[in-house]
């Protein structure tokens, strides 16, 4: 015997009714349940600078596609980055990105997001057009889409042409190193300064990755790792030293790009 | 380490007017889409004035009106000065007269 029947929200447990009057299904016998809609095959997903990751991992990022796929009628494309993809357990939400040229409601959907998989989710909702400026005016965005997981392939030949403005505004967020460098932790000081580094190689037409940024700060820093700056056991003297000389470089240039820019308008 | 009154001040005048500074060039930004996107996630200015507000005393009542007058004007000079910079260097930033319009 077979019963169709509906979830219902209950306050401490939800449950399935069954009718009283009803052939079988005795009370106290064992039942299975079983979604009624029929499992579709497995899409796989794309890898983009993935060698590998956690199944667990794999299993939450497929739910995810699911679960927006279901929420939303249309979209682009659904990419999976940031810290999630990096291995181990480290991270502090997962960060979706959905590229959608329709009209979206975030913040539902973020709600249903979290509600379903228990996990802090931070939703980005992009069109292609905003997507393909970013990328071409934007470091955090080449740095975003480096590593990443997308539900379809991911093809974008972008120029880059810096947004200088722009620039001054992401290079702002890493000054608070030079005057706080005791307040802030290991994580918060590799953020500022991973900030600051991709700047630097987005103007030097380099390409912006996390690992090339790791690079680029080991060889600026003179460090053999940077968890050297994650677990905070710097040499505060030598490294602030060189996080102003840096700072202020970056800066000169970016303000050159504006005037440049505004000469040119 | 125990910090003292005036140098926590100070820090949290830095980190305040680095956040004020930070939403005034946003302004400039002609795709707001675009620099609003990750703001969340990399101000770290205005959570460590956060901090800092977090152990200057009075902890739990507004501070007195003489450094609130002293903050709020601290933090205005220096937010001009941060604008000053950048239209020495040929920036259309936003009006100055904006800046301490805050309510």
């Amino acid at each position: 015997m077979e019963i169709v029947a509906k979830i219902s929200k209950g306050s401490k447990m939800d449950q399935v009714y069954l009718p009283k009057k009803r052939n079988g299904f005795y009370t106290g016998s064992y039942v299975i349940l079983k979604p009624l809609e029929a499992e579709k095959p497995e899409e796989k997903p794309y890898f983009y600078n993935i060698t590998s990751i956690e199944p667990i991992k794999l299993r939450l990022v497929l739910e995810i596609m699911q679960i927006i796929e279901k929420e939303l009628q249309s979209y682009e494309n659904i990419i999976i980055t940031g810290s999630f993809l990096e291995p181990g357990f480290h991270f502090n939400d997962i960060d979706v990105l959905v590229i959608s040229n329709n009209g979206m409601h975030e913040s539902s959907l973020k709600k249903s997001l979290e509600e379903k998989t228990r996990v802090k989710i931070h939703l980005i909702m992009l069109s292609q057009a905003v997507l393909m400026q970013g990328l071409s005016t934007d470091p955090l965005y080449q740095m975003m889409m480096s590593k990443a997981i997308a539900k379809k392939r991911m093809i974008y030949h972008t120029q880059r042409k810096p947004d200088y403005k722009l620039l001054d505004l992401h290079l702002l967020k890493s000054r608070p190193l030079i005057a706080n460098f005791d307040a802030l932790n290991g994580e918060e000081k590799y953020g500022l300064t991973r900030n600051m580094l991709a700047i630097s190689l987005f103007l030097q037409n380099k390409k912006v990755s996390k690992a090339s940024i790791d690079n680029e700060i080991k060889q600026v820093f003179h460090i053999k790792d940077v968890m050297e700056i994650k677990q905070n056991t710097l040499n505060k003297k030598k490294f602030l030293g060189q996080y102003k000389r840096v700072y202020s470089s970056i800066f000169n240039h970016v303000m050159d790009g504006v005037n440049h820019g505004s000469k040119q308008k | 380490m125990a910090q003292n009154r005036n140098k926590l001040i100070e820090l949290f005048i830095g980190n305040l007017s680095n956040a004020v500074l930070h939403s005034m060039l946003e302004k400039a930004i002609s795709n707001n889409e675009l620099a609003g996107r990750y703001r969340q996630e990399l101000i770290t200015s205005l959570s460590i004035a956060k901090k800092y507000r977090e152990k200057i005393n009075p902890l739990h009542e507004p501070l007195p009106s003489k450094d609130k007058e002293y903050i709020k004007d601290k933090v205005i000079k220096k937010v001009k000065a941060g604008l000053a910079v950048r239209k020495a260097k040929g920036c259309k930033q936003p009006s100055q007269q904006a800046v301490g319009h805050y309510p």
